[in-house]
């Protein structure tokens, strides 16, 4: 998550268009950050299904995310446009190390379902920074059939 | 359905008749709801044609009969055209108008009302012959308008209300709902180990609901498959599922989601 961790534009771009949403870790922000993804992907030309998915795929994230975040934090979302695909990173600061986003609920199965990839990282947190929690997806623009 | 319909033959003399009484006629009131009683399948034919957009059945028949009541108020027979072409376009054209403007749930313009309606039956016909979801850029070549509108159409469908989530296939009696007819998603489910804590919970959703989740997360099938198979538009199905996912998060406990 280094490039979440020091978002130096010159690290993020590597050829994307990059977007990056940062709103407090609150639920009810969520739909601002959902409406990003779905403009970026239709922009993008990407097929309605996949609008449609990347859009459901993101408010999970960031709801899944919302719910272990410290009060009072940010989640931040980054959006990176590649050619075909849209690559999101969501994150959010952590009171605990402890709080984990865990891979066997229903709604990682969403993720995996909604996504063509789809991570967690969990970083205990260095020199003071407090520990973080992120989700990173991988959207195609279509053509495969899943 | 002609003049020399079976079914309707006998309200012709009577539609002749209606035209050429004067408004104040003591008959006339009689006379119009007997030709109404007697149409009022054609309404409902109609109505059924646009039952799968997200309004209530009822609602739609009822949209339909207004638009029947004004055909055979307005049908001048002297003017050599049939009833059904006339009629058919007026009721027609009444449950277009209520979709126009009953169906948002925000302030939409009128030119992306009617851009709406084009996308939602450009994405269909461009699924059928794609065999996939049409992009934005398709969709804009099929209507000949550019892509910027598209783009502008489909962020304004986002403003279409949302439908009831029990509907029926069609209101009639006896009718099967969605989940009596697409069934074997059920079998994947057996196969997730949380299945425990979300059984119960799917189990609370309205069949409609809780078909379209299986078939999307257990099933393997795409929005536009899903749409295909329930006979809803992909937009329809992107809107349920998006709802019933909201649904299912607040209600599964969280413990089940963040270990």
């Amino acid at each position: 998550m280094s490039d979440l961790d020091s978002p130096s534009p010159a690290d993020a771009l590597d050829g994307a268009s990059t977007v990056e949403v940062r709103t407090s870790a609150s639920a009810a922000l969520i739909p601002t950050i959902r409406a990003v993804a779905s403009d970026l992907a239709a922009r993008a030309d990407f097929d309605l299904d996949a609008i449609s998915d990347l859009r459901m795929a993101v408010d999970e994230a960031c709801a899944t995310l919302v719910d272990v975040a410290a009060p009072t934090s940010w989640l931040r979302c980054t959006f990176l446009v590649r050619p075909e695909r849209i690559e999101v990173h969501a994150q959010v600061q952590t009171k605990h190390s402890e709080a984990v986003v865990s891979t066997d609920t229903f709604g990682w199965r969403v993720l995996q379902t909604l996504a063509d990839d789809v991570t967690v990282h969990h970083d205990p947190g260095v020199d003071g920074a407090g520990p973080t929690v992120g989700i990173r997806l991988d959207k195609r623009s279509g053509d495969v059939m899943r | 359905m002609t003049r020399a319909d079976p079914e309707y033959g006998h309200l012709s003399p009577l539609l002749e008749r209606y035209a050429t009484l004067p408004v104040d006629h003591p008959d006339r009131e009689k006379l119009r709801d007997e030709l109404v009683r007697g149409f009022l399948p054609v309404a409902q034919h109609i109505a059924r044609r646009f039952s799968n957009r997200g309004e209530p059945l009822d609602d739609l028949v009822q949209v339909a009969t207004v638009g029947l009541i004004n055909a055979i108020d307005r049908y001048a027979p002297d003017r050599g055209t049939d009833f059904f072409s006339f009629a058919v376009p007026t009721i027609s054209g009444e449950v277009r108008r209520h979709f126009r403007d009953l169906g948002w749930s925000m302030r939409v313009p009128r030119r992306l009302k009617d851009l709406h309606v084009s996308i939602n039956s450009a994405v269909s016909e461009l699924s059928q012959s794609l065999g996939r979801a049409p992009k934005p850029t398709e969709i804009a070549e099929r209507l000949g308008v550019p892509v910027s509108e598209v783009l502008e159409g489909l962020e304004a469908s986002e403003a279409y209300r949302s439908s009831s989530l029990d509907e029926m296939l069609s209101s009639e009696q006896g009718s099967a709902t969605v989940g009596e007819l697409v069934g074997e998603a059920d079998a994947e489910l057996d196969r997730v180990d949380f299945r425990q804590a979300l059984r119960p919970v799917l189990a609370e959703l309205a069949e409609r609901e809780r078909t379209i989740v299986l078939l999307r997360f257990f099933g393997n099938m795409t929005q536009t498959q899903i749409a295909d198979r329930v006979g809803i538009s992909q937009m329809h199905v992107s809107r349920l599922l998006a709802q019933t996912l909201d649904r299912l998060r607040t209600r599964l406990d969280p413990e089940t989601r963040v270990g």
